[in-house]
């Protein structure tokens, strides 16, 4: 069962024509495709739309019925492969996964599908993780389109666009035989709030209405001469189509305003930032209508040229808002323009910055300068210059009073993780062998490069921790550590990193980090969790997988036992035999395991069933302040506090009422001889007599020991 | 109206902002509002700081139906409301410019959850959160700060509760207080206790009252009468406060015996020190001395583990009940050192010198989880704690003294050259403390430092450059920091194996 449910939320997936759906942006999306008629999806998890696989996997009932069927696949590359579907047949189909890190995945079915070209309607859901809350490098996925023309719709964040986007988007692409990406921002696949619903269509072809003959067309098979014809066919059929297609339907926009002299061009996931902007400087309204006229590209790819022309030739200059770099669609539209032969001025990165995230703050800014620039009639721009020396003023203030710059607060394990064992042992290990190298890899374990660990050299991809080790390890004095997660091990590893390494005769470790999820994307289902999302049992594990591409040196060790996991990294890192040797470090997900746990104690407690409740303390006069202990946790749960002691001015170590008594405080304080200033107390719920009686006598005579220790004294 | 009210929530991932944000749009939607909400999920949600962010807008009749733009990211100098559920993410958001005086309320909780580079510094690395509170005061058009973590509490509810409530009482936004109850109630979880935190929420908006911070508890410690006499006789009035606690705290680890020496030792630096800084190398080094003294040894920390006040306390920090069954245990691991130290001289010197000779120093540790609340595991460390008495005869405890003798000498040679000189090595003592490796390291890190003084004694900025060592040697474990600034200073570091962590 996935982090999130969305038992709930799919009853919106059953409204009909004309009633109201109230719901997130990715939510919105999901009903969408059922509203086009969608055959089959498929994808793979990774914020930001993690939840339309979460989504669909909750409302399995309702895609029975319409007989869709959802794939739950190994990773961005078997989702892409998966709409080879719609090259035969008129199939709409739709995958989703997280970009630009998912589309390098799958890249190479992209490549091929696109080619061929598609008969049914492919819409490919990208979620661009881009700015504030992104967990990847920072690339535009913009590129992909162009490199193997697929089209890009970009719209505007509000539910009805990002609807019609999803029904146009099929449309678009049986058109002009081509796949379509739709790319959702963070902040608008999570982006809450309302459209008009239609009725859901039930495929033409589905897995209730079966297809009875296969379709063999040598021109679909991407192999010479085919490819030739396929390369034409995109650039003299494929693409006049969509352009086409995109001004017939105006899936573009245009909002006219009375200062036309000047205008702005935005992609549509930049225009409720550019509204916002003008309504700051009084030049828009709440509703959006503007003074400066504003052509908003709901598909940033392929550009249509008689548009731009149309918008741009009456104007003076002409601003593009287009986020991320390089400024591919700025440079298009530089080319239209001087094609055209107009003179209009074209601004973007000069008055924008070429990389990072549009914030509120920086498309005002940069609106602010363009018109500083344009001087257009009918604007009053004393007060927008003002508008930009109080706020740089307050900002200088605001930074004045708080002295310095506030400490940053990363992300990082959660309480009771069960991965931060491991790099507590490693940090462990390291006082012994020295500092290791260690190729890190994407999941949840990639915090152990943060602070406080700082473990973990490199991060090349997802399961690629031991790829990334291959060249490293034999130039390097000791022996390398790898880390994978159970996620990287099935989506590649398996095959990139272990086989290869036995294949290769490698002399490396790896550390598999099973924690039976793909933790970091919201805890979905994998082949290590032992059953599917439909919660039927797969009989799949890291451990056959291994024996079965011939890793010989085996271990198994429950990550909580940091000492029993420092002895077997040590006995990794020193031992004569050679080859992969892999510890898999087993523990459950702490997130996926109180889940499961806490709603069965609810009801024990509720039933007056014995209970006992488990968690971590520490004496603080015994506790002298140094913190080593928060140096090899990092627990969020263990913590600081104000020193009690009125001698003493740095804080005491203290665990707060979060602790979920996962027992690595207990295990660092004995691995490392740390301290003996914590303790574990386990507290009992609805005791039985005989826990009474125990106690009773317990505490008397106890009692009574202190009281001769006061005597004594 | 040319925008939307607009409302940023500032918070920690996994503390539940969505729930909060969920209520805020659930009344806003029951009050016939447009409203918008978005926020940034993914890793930021494993901890680390986030924010949530909420636009909502009257509908209007005239506007046809027509639905407005509302913004994804807030626009400093268009943020109504700032609600934060912590101090420091408070001074975030007005380090990012979201609170303006033109139009920000802010409502803030003040309680403190350390990020991970403050807790995890070796001596204090908290941010001064009064600079938020400064800041907050100029920077929004008014503000709503307390400690809502603490009427949650009150309320049993979660601090997500008082918020909501903080909101609703402070009026900022175009709903009623009714709507905002409804949603809490529609939520269908612990919706009393939320209630409850809710309105200790909207009451304070109203009154404009914050609660009043947590004072610590007060240290349970014996007093005894006679050396605190002393102090008053023979101590100027501003060192009396740190002297005091000096003597209770020594009466407390040994006997008044023990005070005496320890007031004994502090008359030599009294009678070198004068008003002129209001003795204030008297007050630094009592205080230093003292904890110096009290130094943690098996028999302290027996003796603290086995207090009755220490029961109790434990029972209140776990949250259970007077007549719940609590089962105590404990880490310890001690080891050749630990035992010898509470040997006496004659007998830990050889034991200690063939355990470095086998090589088994470290390796003769054995952990226990000792059950202090059976009377199998109280006994044994009942029993060390008794030994108090013979301390002074453990080899330990003369090593120490030796130590102290030696630190006091170099403070009383400093402050015949260097008054703030002397200040500086009087503040070394602190590099001592913890256990173990920990408290290896810290002695190691004192010795190299104090092997340094001889050549700053007399130099102009002798007691910046010690202090420089001194805040180097806490900068990292590994002992980089010192190194580095040791060899600035001239001096090479000697060969010693650095525990690492």
């Amino acid at each position: 069962m996935a982090e999130r449910s969305f038992a709930k939320e799919v009853a919106s997936l059953r409204l009909g024509e004309g009633e109201v759906f109230h719901g997130e942006g990715i939510l919105a999306v999901t009903k969408a495709l059922l509203q086009s008629g969608v055959s089959y999806v498929g994808g793979y998890q990774g914020a930001p739309v993690s939840h339309v696989m979460d989504v669909f996997a909750d409302g399995r009932d309702i895609l029975d019925e319409l007989g869709v069927h959802i794939e739950h696949c190994a990773s961005e590359a078997g989702a892409a492969a998966m709409l080879g579907a719609s090259i035969n047949y008129p199939l709409r189909g739709a995958a989703a996964w997280k970009s630009t890190v998912g589309t390098n995945v799958a890249s190479d079915a992209l490549s091929n599908l696109a080619s061929a070209g598609v008969k049914g309607g492919t819409l490919i859901i990208i979620g661009e993780d881009y700015g504030e809350g992104a967990s990847i490098i920072q690339e535009r996925s913009h590129a992909f389109a162009m490199k193997s023309q697929m089209w890009l719709l970009d719209p505007r964040p509000d539910l009805p666009s990002m609807v019609r986007a999803v029904e146009k988007g099929f449309e678009l692409s049986e058109v002009s035989n081509t796949p379509v990406m739709l790319e959702l921002r963070i902040r608008a696949c999570h982006v809450y709030g309302s459209f008009t619903a239609k009725d859901n269509r039930a495929p033409e072809f589905s897995r209730n209405q079966v297809i009875q003959d296969p379709d063999f067309d040598v021109s679909k098979i991407c192999l010479p001469p085919s490819t030739y014809a396929q390369e034409k066919h995109k650039v003299e059929h494929r693409w006049p189509a969509a352009v086409k297609f995109v001004a017939e339907h105006k899936l573009n926009e245009v909002f006219e305003g009375a200062a036309d002299e000047v205008g702005i061009i935005c992609q549509g996931g930049m225009y409720n930032a550019v509204i916002r902007a003008l309504q700051q400087m009084g030049l828009a309204d709440a509703y959006g209508k503007s003074e400066i006229p504003i052509y908003v590209l709901n598909v940033t790819y392929p550009l249509v040229p008689d548009e731009i022309t149309a918008f741009c030739a009456t104007k003076r200059a002409v601003l593009v808002v287009e986020e991320g770099q390089p400024n591919y669609i700025e440079e298009a539209i530089n080319s239209i323009l001087r094609k055209a032969d107009l003179n209009t001025i074209l601004i973007g990165k000069e008055v924008l910055p070429m990389a990072g995230e549009y914030t509120g703050e920086v498309v005002t800014r940069g609106i602010a300068r363009f018109l500083e620039g344009a001087v257009p009639k009918g604007v009053s721009l004393a007060p927008i210059l003002e508008m930009q020396e109080t706020a740089a003023a307050l900002r200088h203030d605001a930074t004045e009073l708080l002295g310095e710059v506030v400490p940053a607060r990363p992300p990082g394990f959660c309480v009771g993780c069960p991965e931060r064992p491991v790099f507590s042992a490693m940090k462990l290990v390291e006082r012994d062998v020295g500092k290791m190298h260690v190729s890190a890899d994407i999941g949840c374990h990639t915090f152990s490069t943060l602070p406080p660990f700082n473990i973990g050299n490199t991060v090349l991809g997802y399961g690629l921790g031991l790829a990334s080790s291959t060249g490293i390890a034999p130039n390097f004095g000791k022996r390398v550590v790898s880390i994978m997660g159970d996620g990287g091990f099935w989506h590649n590893g398996l095959t990139s990193g272990v086989a290869n390494a036995v294949f290769n005769k490698d002399d490396s470790v790896l550390v598999v980090m099973n924690n039976g999820f793909t933790a970091a994307t919201g805890g979905q289902n994998i082949p290590s969790t032992g059953t599917n999302p439909r919660d039927e049992p797969t009989g799949q594990d890291i451990e056959g997988a291994l024996k079965g591409v011939g890793v010989e040196w085996i271990r198994k060790v429950r990550t909580y036992s940091v000492s029993e996991m420092a002895k077997t990294l040590r006995e990794a890192m020193t031992t004569d035999q050679g080859g992969l040797k892999v510890i898999v470090a087993n523990g459950e997900c702490q997130l996926a395991r109180q889940r499961r746990l806490k709603p069965l104690i609810r009801k024990d407690l509720k039933a007056g069933k014995r209970v006992v409740r488990t968690r971590f303390g520490i004496d603080d006069d015994v506790c002298t302040g140094d913190h080593s202990c928060i140096r090899l946790s990092g627990c969020p749960s263990l913590t600081v506090k104000p020193n009690p002691d009125p001698l003493r001015t740095d804080p005491v170590a203290h665990v707060d009422n979060n602790c979920v008594g996962c027992g690595l405080c207990g295990e660092v304080a004995h691995a490392a001889i740390l301290c003996p200033s914590f303790y574990r107390a386990e507290i009992v719920n609805n005791p039985n007599a005989w826990d009474r009686f125990v106690d009773r006598v317990r505490r008397k005579v106890i009692g009574f020991l202190m009281g001769r220790r006061e005597a004594a004294a | 109206m040319t925008r939307p009210t607009t409302i940023l929530i500032a918070a920690l991932g996994g503390e539940g902002g969505g729930v909060l944000s969920k209520w805020v749009v659930e009344a806003a939607e029951a009050a016939n509002l447009w409203v918008q909400f978005t926020s940034v999920p993914g890793v930021a949600q494993r901890t680390g700081a986030t924010t949530y962010y909420i636009e909502m807008l009257p509908r209007d009749d005239t506007a046809d139906g027509k639905a407005p733009v509302m913004a994804l990211l807030p626009s400093p100098g268009a943020v109504d409301v700032v609600v934060a559920s912590e101090l420091l993410e408070a001074g975030r958001a007005i380090q990012n410019g979201f609170v303006t005086p033109d139009c920000t309320t802010l409502i803030a909780s003040t309680h403190r959850i350390y990020a991970i580079a403050e807790k995890s510094a070796m001596s204090d690395g908290r941010f001064d959160g009064d600079n938020v509170m400064r800041a907050a005061a100029q920077m929004a058009k008014r503000t709503l700060m307390a400690d809502m973590g603490k009427l949650a509490r009150q309320a049993g509810s979660v601090i997500n509760a008082v918020l909501l409530g903080a909101m609703a009482g402070a009026k900022a936004l175009p709903v009623p207080r009714e709507a905002f109850e409804d949603a809490i109630r529609r939520g269908g979880i612990a919706v009393e206790e939320n209630l409850a935190g809710f309105a200790l929420g909207y009451d304070l908006a109203e009154s404009g009252e914050g609660a009043t911070d947590d004072s610590s508890e007060p240290q349970a410690v014996r007093p005894d009468a006679a050396p605190i006499d002393r102090i008053e006789q023979g101590f100027p009035e501003q060192t009396r406060p740190i002297l005091t606690e000096g003597v209770k705290r020594l009466v407390d680890y040994q006997d008044a015996d023990y005070a005496d020496d320890y007031l004994d030792r502090l008359q030599v630096v009294r009678d070198l020190d004068g008003p002129e800084r209001d003795y204030a190398l008297t007050s630094e080094t009592g205080r230093n001395l003292a904890l110096w003294m009290s130094f943690e040894d098996l028999i302290r920390v027996a003796d603290l583990k086995t207090r009755p006040e220490r029961m109790e306390r434990v029972r209140r920090e776990v949250h259970a009940a007077p007549d719940q069954p609590v089962t105590i245990s404990e880490f310890l691991k001690p080891g050749v050192e630990e035992w010898c130290s509470v040997m006496p001289p004659w007998l830990a010197r050889p034991l200690l010198a063939l355990a470095e000779r086998t090589g088994v120093t470290k390796k003769l540790n054995v952990g226990m989880r000792l059950k202090t609340t059976t009377v199998l595991g109280f006994l044994p460390l009942w029993l060390v704690a008794k030994l108090r008495r013979w301390r002074r005869g453990t080899y330990r405890f003369r090593q120490e003294q030796a130590l102290i003798e030696q630190w006091l000498d170099q403070v009383l040679a400093a402050a015949r050259a260097d008054y703030d000189l002397a200040l500086e090595v009087a503040d070394c003592a602190l590099l001592v403390k913890g256990y173990g490796d920990t408290h290896h390291r810290g002695t190691r890190n004192f010795k190299l430092v104090m092997a340094a003084l001889p050549s700053l004694i007399g130099r102009e900025d002798g007691a910046a450059q010690l202090k420089a060592l001194r805040e180097a040697a806490l900068a990292d474990p590994e002992g980089d920091g010192l190194d580095k600034a040791l060899t600035r200073l001239g001096h090479s570091r000697p060969e010693i194996g650095m525990a690492a962590e």
